[in-house]
């Protein structure tokens, strides 16, 4: 399956229906969460069907800017809000996906978001399927959405 | 007597778009009253007049389909109607959820028109 399509086309339509704005995946191919500069992390797990998560890793002032995007309200600073904002991004990106493995028979359930912030984290997954990470272009720079999936099951 | 809506999303920010979107969707609303989950949605129509309740599925504590069973025992607060705003499109928890007697649903992402289109039958 194109994953890279599913998560480009979903994470569009999330900017342009949500926040009013445009966003193209980046130039650069092959970027990795790891040897990327990123502030926050939201994930939303993924079980059933297929197991895996779903990840957006950004740097402090995307987070502020898709956060204040989304209320109509300008942050200077991670806070609850901030938190909040990303871990639903996340989910409705999962649930995108989601929606498309639905269709092809493979129903999967949504964990409830969950948010790491800081200045130094590592987010690793025991899964061993696929791993597609996509990097996005904004005006005020550059965040990952990463998707990492193992089917568990066939196919109906 | 004005019309009141519940919003029940664990997410503030998704409670906070959807009281947004009913404005823009020109919905009027007197009263927007806000749950994190279907047990705080339970005791809000405990205590105050609902019309018409949006609620996510996938919550901590009691989700959206726990609180479509827990409404529908209880009469006082069968009735009222339930339209789902959720990621959950296509799913077999949101199938649970029209058969547990949800109007319709809402995938989100949404726009102001498919609130509209979708609740106007209702409000």
């Amino acid at each position: 399956m194109d994953y890279r399509k599913f998560i480009i086309d979903g994470t569009r339509e999330i900017f342009e229906t949500m926040l009013m704005a445009e966003v193209s995946p980046g130039q650069q191919k092959d970027v990795q969460p790891e040897e990327f500069e990123r502030d926050l992390t939201s994930m939303v797990g993924m079980a059933g069907a297929c197991r895996g998560m779903l990840a957006i890793h950004c740097p402090k002032p995307i987070a502020l800017a898709i956060t204040g995007a989304l209320l109509g309200i300008e942050l200077d600073d991670v806070c609850e809000d901030v938190f909040d904002a990303m871990g639903e991004m996340a989910n409705m990106i999962a649930g995108n996906v989601k929606a498309v493995l639905c269709n092809k028979g493979l129903d999967v359930s949504l964990s409830i978001p969950s948010v790491v912030s800081g200045p130094d984290f590592q987010v690793d997954s025991l899964v061993e399927g696929s791993r597609t990470v996509v990097a996005f272009d904004t005006q005020g720079g550059e965040f990952l959405v990463e998707l990492r999936l193992e089917e568990t099951a066939v196919a109906a | 007597m004005g019309k009141s809506v519940l919003i029940v999303d664990d997410s503030s920010t998704m409670r906070k778009i959807v009281a947004r979107s009913l404005r823009q969707a020109g919905f009027d609303f007197e009263t927007i009253l806000e749950a994190a989950d279907g047990q705080e949605a339970l005791s809000v129509l405990d205590e105050s007049r609902v019309d018409i309740i949006l609620s996510d599925i996938n919550m901590p504590n009691m989700n959206g389909v726990e609180f479509l069973r827990e409404k529908a025992d209880n009469p006082a607060i069968a009735n009222i109607p339930v339209v789902m705003i959720t990621t959950e499109a296509g799913s077999d928890i949101l199938r649970e959820a029209l058969q547990l007697g949800a109007k319709g649903s809402i995938k989100k992402p949404f726009t102001p028109d498919q609130v509209q289109k979708t609740l106007g039958e209702y409000v």
